[in-house]
């Protein structure tokens, strides 16, 4: 029923690590929120379904609690359904959802063979004597990576991540996102365990995308919460690459890299677990005291709410991947099994490595560029508003819970070792070797990569390094007994304003510029010019909208699609009785050839022959005259 | 150890110097009095004794970033490749990790540039933002290639690999790979044709308008941050792409090292006259040539071994 292996109590161990400092930042929230039996009833099913997944021992059970976690995550969004575009979010989060639950299912239909309560080892023979694994490989991968957020799968994250409450969207992007991760470990390596090098190829061609795409819109955007939302998305396809690298490097035996990659990849799973709850709760506590998600609407909170201010800079310097961060530790790992790909002989495989490569490189350098965005636009400069400027620290459950997340952050930097032995072990336990011995050959305090040549990294000492030599130069300007003065700023004779300050939409301005051929924004640009003036206004706006790439092409195009399919259909069953009778002789036709198919009994004469037939039929039966 | 320890009280001796030849040299070439060598360490103690001026606007980050800023490049400057043969070296430390703490001093000036309220700030940092992030990629592309050809991704073992073992079977691609290093130098370092360090044009500014706003000891620390990025990729540049000269006695490799600096320097200066700076959103043009050099010279050397 249940299985308590390495695999489970490691993601058991990540959901407790996330869910007990947000257990005290919902304490501190629950007064903002009026359905408290409501919430409080789906929130603590909503954490042990979690744990329940990760600990289902059959088919059934893992649908059952898979399903809850579905369920009582799209009431939380619905927790505080004030607006309509929450109560579409949650919508849309609850068709995408179940779009990929239809995939698990059939996915789970096929490889128990009918015995719903099989454990998974017996999965294994089965999915192996289906004659179409790939095909097995999609189900899964739709059914997880819909829920992960993967492109192009990832359309409703930043609609429903941010419309819950806060706590919830830190529950849902730091934790429910890291489920579909274990389920991708599981059920590849207990299921369909020997696979085939094109599936790691796919799994990194789409985490690189997720990577970009996340990290790009997340640069457009101003609502905080659908910021951090599109990072989940990037932190996604980060992880995804370094599984993606993991399934190559296996595919082509190359054992210990294979494992380094996996470990890198779960090592991501905590980490992002780690900051972008943290990310979650501390947008949470500024949206909590300035009641807006409009990051153009905060500015200057840093002096009103350090603790806030403070563990927020830890998160964003953790998730730009700076050294030493934790952050950077995961991302080194992924770039170092990247680089280990020179151990490949086939050549293509070995000249487009490098391409994701890139793509993570660019991820990086961009999330640093959105960090400093939601960062300086937020906590730094003047208050922007009224709201910002009456906005305080918030309570106290609400800082312990932001402290002690903060506290699992420096954790996952300090007890990097620790954490990459339980991942080693965790890995062992999936029937890979251990390259514990191979990534600290001499002592705790160098991270080494297993690739030829490969680098070294030792968070410890770059830690205490920077510490060290930070607090001498503080020192030395102390010991300097230099004279301050407070001055306001020179603004060119001006006096400096709220609204001259830079804007996120003026910092992310040159990227967006830059990117302009895949964004495309919608500008709004008004100026009452006086009297006449071309150059004199006293009055004017700008506002940039980007809609999403895939949103715009992928899912309006299927919506029109099926609305002119939905179309041709009514006009259909609006002609006489007899056609339907026609209808369902060729739906039955349809099926009965295509079985032949999944019976191996094709050939192409056949087929040619049938789809006469077919075609034949739908003319006279359906169709009929031209009238 | 002293050996090590003293190359690089060298290295940061010499950063401000090497600011004030490359000034000199440009002045020189445009027919104007060339300032004096020692104007960089004029500047650093004129800028010690004054009075610290403190936007009202700003908050704690302006008090604490501009430790930050110049820490974790002192932090790099330990893990160079040694200068001559027989100094200690930190050889396990990886690109990666330098590239990082190059990132994070950059994250932290932008957050300087943003806090003290000003446009020029935010103008500064949001253009730092746009040019470091398409560095990021170029850098590590080229770190990639050159490691492969020193056969470690150490910096410092690679660059005392390259010292014995010459490439010279993957010519081709150890040029471009110098090429787009040389392209990320003067990028990283905001001179000329990516930023004018000179100028206090807003049209123009990058570097000077994030920290417009800082006085006296904080923006020497700045300043010295500024000067101690350009050694590191000077000397990145002489280690890695012009790998001679570390067998010879202890004196004279001193000697070669530091003339290799300040060739460096002077191929920067000579490329800030002859052209003109940039217009912003042509930078990724440039920064597109250092991607397309890093990628070939990747693909020289895994198709042909060249």
């Amino acid at each position: 029923m249940f299985v308590f292996d390495t695999l489970s109590l490691v993601f058991v161990f990540l959901i407790l690590l996330g869910v007990v400092p947000n257990l005290f930042y919902t304490f501190g929230y629950l007064p903002h929120i009026e359905r408290k039996a409501h919430f409080l009833i789906h929130y603590i099913t909503f954490i042990l379904s979690m744990l329940g997944v990760v600990t289902a021992g059959n088919a059934l059970m893992f649908l059952l609690f898979w399903e809850l976690m579905s369920l009582t995550s799209w009431q939380l969004i619905l927790t505080e359904a004030k607006e309509k575009s929450t109560i579409d979010a949650a919508r849309f989060y609850f068709f995408m959802t179940h779009f990929g639950f239809v995939f698990l299912l059939l996915f789970f239909l096929i490889v128990t063979d009918g015995d719903l309560e099989a454990g998974f080892g017996a999965m294994h023979g089965v999915a192996h004597a289906f004659a179409y694994p790939t095909l097995l490989f999609f189900f899964l991968i739709l059914g997880f990576l819909s829920k992960a957020g993967a492109v192009p799968l990832h359309v409703w994250l930043p609609y429903a991540h941010p419309a819950a409450p806060s706590p919830v969207s830190a529950l849902m992007s730091g934790v429910m996102l890291k489920v579909a991760i274990y389920g991708m470990f599981r059920f590849l390596f207990d299921v369909l365990y020997p696979w085939p090098m094109e599936w790691g190829v796919l799994i990194l061609v789409i985490g690189a995308l997720s990577s970009l795409i996340g990290v790009l819109y997340a640069l457009s955007e101003h609502d905080i919460k659908a910021l951090l939302a599109n990072h989940s998305i990037e932190n996604i396809g980060i992880i995804l690459i370094g599984f993606g690298m993991g399934m190559i490097f296996d595919a082509l035996h190359l054992d210990k890299l294979a494992t380094f990659a996996f470990i890198a990849a779960l090592f991501h799973t905590f980490n992002h677990m780690s900051f972008k709850s943290l990310l979650f709760m501390g947008a949470g506590s500024v949206l909590h005291e300035t009641h807006t998600k409009n990051i153009e609407k905060y500015g200057g909170l840093m002096k009103t709410m350090p603790v806030t201010a403070l563990t927020f800079l830890l998160a964003s310097v953790s998730i730009s991947a700076l050294p030493p961060t934790n952050g950077f530790l995961s991302e080194w790992m992924i770039f170092q099994s990247m680089l280990g790909s020179h151990a490949i002989d086939n050549m293509s495989l070995k000249l487009a490595i490098p391409f994701a490569v890139f793509a993570l490189a660019l991820t990086g350098g961009l999330a640093i560029a959105c960090f400093v965005k939601a960062y300086g636009i937020t906590f730094l400069g003047l208050h922007r508003s009224a709201n910002a400027r009456h906005a305080k620290e918030v309570n106290r459950p609400m800082q312990t819970g932001m402290l002690l997340m903060a506290g699992v952050v420096v954790s996952l930097m300090l007890f990097a070792p620790a954490f990459i032995g339980l991942f080693d072990r965790a890995l062992t336990s999936l029937g890979r070797s251990s390259v514990y011995q191979a990534i600290f050959p001499d002592g705790i305090w160098h991270i080494h990569s297993v690739g030829m040549h490969g680098g070294v990294v030792s968070p410890l000492i770059l830690l205490a390094a920077l510490l060290l030599i930070t607090g001498l130069l503080w020192f030395g300007y102390k010991a300097l007994g230099v004279k301050e003065r407070i001055h306001r700023t020179w603004a060119c004779g001006y006096r400096t304003h709220a609204r001259t300050q830079y804007s996120a939409t003026g910092f992310a301005g040159p990227i967006r510029r830059f990117f302009n051929w895949l964004y495309r924004p919608e500008e709004h640009f008004v100026k009452e010019t006086l009297a006449g003036h071309a150059t004199k206004f006293d009055r004017s706006s700008y506002d940039v909208h980007v809609k999403p790439l895939f949103e715009r092409s992928l899912y309006a195009g299927t919506v029109a699609l099926a609305n002119r399919i939905s179309y041709y259909v009514y006009r259909l069953a609006h002609f006489e009785q007899t056609r339907y009778a026609a209808m369902i002789f060729n739906l039955m036709l349809l099926v009965l050839f295509s079985y032949r198919i999944f019976a191996h009994q094709f050939s192409w004469a056949t087929f040619a022959l049938e789809s006469v037939v077919m075609i034949i039929t739908v003319k006279v039966l359906i169709i009929g005259e031209k009238s | 150890m002293i050996l090590y320890l003293t190359t690089l009280l060298l290295l940061l001796a010499l950063a401000p110097m090497l600011m004030s030849f490359m000034k000199a040299l440009k002045m020189w070439l445009l027919f104007k009095r060339p300032v004096s060598l020692l104007q960089g360490y004029r500047d650093f103690s004129k800028l010690l004794t004054k009075e610290t001026i403190v936007s009202q606007e700003a908050g704690a980050i302006t008090r604490a970033a501009p430790f930050l800023v110049l820490s974790p490049l002192l932090v790099a400057l330990f893990f160079l490749p040694p200068s001559v043969k027989g100094a200690y070296y930190v050889s396990f430390v990886d690109a990666f990790t330098l590239t990082g703490l190059i990132a994070l001093s950059a994250f932290f000036l932008m957050l300087l540039g943003l806090d003290s309220a000003s446009s020029f700030g935010g103008m500064g940092s949001s253009r730092e933002a746009f040019i470091a992030a398409l560095v990021e990629p170029a850098m590590v592309l080229t770190i990639f290639s050159v490691s492969m050809m020193a056969g470690d991704l150490g910096v410092g073992q690679a660059g005392v690999n390259l010292a014995e073992h010459f490439p010279k079977a993957h010519m081709a691609s150890y040029l471009f790979a110098a090429i787009s290093f040389f392209i990320l130098l003067i990028a990283e370092n905001g001179r000329i044709p990516v930023d004018n360090p000179e100028t206090h044009l807003e049209l123009t500014m990058v570097h000077e308008a994030m920290i417009l706003d800082i006085t006296g000891v904080y923006l020497a620390i700045v300043e010295t941050a500024a000067s101690v990025k350009f050694v590191i990729f000077a000397s990145l540049f002489a280690s890695l792409f012009m790998p001679f000269g570390l067998n010879l006695p202890i004196p004279a490799a001193l000697g070669v090292f530091v003339l290799k600096l300040f060739f460096v320097a002077a191929a920067v200066a000579l490329v800030e006259v002859n052209t003109a700076k940039l217009r912003l959103f042509k930078v990724p043009n440039l920064l597109g040539i250092a991607i397309v050099f890093a990628f070939l010279s990747l693909i020289t050397f895994y198709v042909l071994g060249a």
